[in-house]
């Protein structure tokens, strides 16, 4: 029997560990049908960080809740592990943009990143653990009796993620996650998350309107445009693991892939 | 002056005036002056009836209460929280808190006699509606984003129902269940006098039948003071339940 499961194995480690196939999204029925996405294809790998990068409007955000589960395709399907999904999915967890609404302010921070392994079964003492070890993970340390309305819109945030990562799901998908906090913080934000993907190795898929923060923080960019939306170009930074805030801004590539996904998003 | 001393003295002038009027010879004579309601308060205290009356008139407004509450607080977060129940039953709620339950005691003393459980029924079916219309308001304004993270989270639905609809709809519904705890004295205080069911009530039209008008006023004040203090024990802990609410909302 395990002589046999060997070469399945196999084909499952060179498929990647997010795809999505033929997606097709629209709201309304007839003349009145809106088509937001159109044949869409992507594939996200195992451990790669990618960003999707497009203007405001262009169907980011469908595109996210469509790939979380929350809303259902027209046509098309999303697969993780080469598994198609029907809804929100044990190997998926989200961190929204609009943070302060996202937590819960009845629960405590800690209680907050452990309340999805509660749903999940997940023992008190141990989730309790989970949720600490988290925390202190995203710089957060010693902080969990904390309510997140006494804490700052960059702390909220950090503590949406180790919400996100405590559930460990293989794929983090982030929806404008530093939209609303200030430039400094930002930058602080970017720099966590580049270091715990590093660290942990999770997939991350990151929706954003700003292209220089879409390059900074992936392995490969994903342009979206046109309307109804399709993936218009797929660019592969090449940057590595090591990240600098100005070094890898000045680099002659990350100038060159700018120019390449403006003129993209221009043309159309 | 500190607002304590300006209180008493509030107190003080409703009084004097009290006494005032009396002096004045406008009230029919057989109205008790400040002296002799004091006095009267002041037996209140050494009198087992007295006692027995209020133990009565208690229970029945806090069990028939609780009842309200726990029924007012399930039905509305789950009426509130699913759309079609919601608006299948917005006409049966309307015309349900708009019903005048006191009208209804004839029939329920018919069905169930001058009786405590005929009391804490009719209290019961009075305190229901407003927590049940502020719970079905609670649940009804979920945010979107909570749902939405609750979803990811593959919440399951009895852990969402207690830890996230209840504590999300908690400021609406301690609203219903303060109002509603002034009802519940009020009401079962009404359904003693109307029905002669043993309470405080009951030694209320008692009083007034053996003419002991020092009497009536000593157990109309302790009827006030129970509902007053119920408000005030209420409002301490809402403060401590609901801080965050205050807070997050700044």
């Amino acid at each position: 029997m395990a002589v046999q499961a060997a070469p399945e194995q196999e084909q499952v480690a060179t498929a990647p560990l997010l795809q999505v196939q033929g997606l097709t999204m629209s709201y309304g029925f007839g003349d009145a049908e809106n088509k937001i996405l159109n044949n869409l294809n992507l594939e996200v790998n195992d451990g790669e960080f990618v960003s999707i990068v497009g203007p405001s409007g262009v169907g980011k955000t469908t595109l996210l809740r469509v790939l979380s589960g929350l809303i259902r395709p027209k046509s098309g399907t999303v697969s993780v592990g080469g598994e198609a999904i029907s809804g929100p999915h044990r190997d998926l967890a989200v961190v929204f943009q609009d943070y302060s609404r996202s937590l819960m302010p009845w629960m405590t921070t800690l209680e907050n990143v452990a309340f999805p392994l509660q749903g999940r079964g997940v023992g008190k003492k141990e989730r309790n653990e989970a949720a600490a070890k988290n925390l202190a993970a995203v710089g957060l340390g010693g902080q969990g009796h904390k309510y997140p309305w006494e804490m700052s819109g960059g702390m909220q945030q950090r503590v949406a993620i180790a919400r996100a990562l405590a559930y460990n799901a293989k794929v983090l998908l982030m929806d404008e996650p530093f939209a609303s906090v200030d430039a400094q913080t930002r930058f602080d934000l970017e720099d966590l998350v580049i270091d715990l993907q590093s660290n942990l190795g999770v997939t991350i898929i990151l929706v954003t309107h700003d292209i220089d923060e879409a390059l900074y923080l992936a392995d490969k960019v994903i342009v979206l445009a046109e309307k109804p939306a399709t993936v218009v170009d797929v660019i592969e930074t090449g940057f590595g693991d090591h990240r600098d805030q100005v070094e890898t801004k000045a680099d002659p590539r990350f100038a060159e892939a700018r120019a390449r996904i403006l003129h993209r998003l221009r043309s159309h | 002056m500190g607002l304590t001393s300006q209180r008493l003295l509030a107190v003080a002038a409703l009084l004097a005036v009290w006494q005032l009027v009396i002096w004045s010879g406008s009230l029919p004579s057989m109205t008790p002056g400040v002296p002799a309601i004091v006095t009267a308060i002041a037996n209140a205290f050494t009198s087992a009836l007295f006692w027995t009356s209020l133990a009565q008139t208690m229970t029945a407004a806090v069990t028939g209460w609780v009842i309200a509450v726990t029924a007012g607080t399930v039905l509305g977060l789950v009426i509130g929280s699913v759309p079609m129940l919601d608006r299948s039953t917005s006409i049966l709620i309307d015309f349900g808190r708009s019903f005048p339950v006191l009208a209804l005691m004839p029939v329920v003393i018919m069905l169930l006699g001058a009786t405590a459980q005929m009391e804490i029924f009719v209290v019961s079916l009075s305190c229901l509606w407003p927590v049940l219309v502020q719970t079905i308001y609670g649940a009804r304004r979920m945010d979107a984003s909570v749902v939405d993270t609750a979803r990811t989270f593959q919440i399951p639905r009895l852990l969402w129902f207690r830890r996230i609809l209840l504590p999300s709809a908690t400021p609406f519904i301690s609203t219903g269940i303060r109002i509603s705890a002034s009802i519940a004295i009020l009401v079962s205080v009404g359904v003693e006098v109307l029905s002669q069911t043993p309470g405080i009530g009951r030694q209320i039209t008692l009083a007034q039948q053996a003419q002991r008008w020092d009497q009536a006023f000593a157990y109309l004040f302790f009827a006030g003071l129970v509902g007053w203090g119920i408000a005030g024990l209420l409002n301490l802990a809402e403060g401590k339940i609901l801080k965050w609410n205050r807070q997050a909302n700044d």
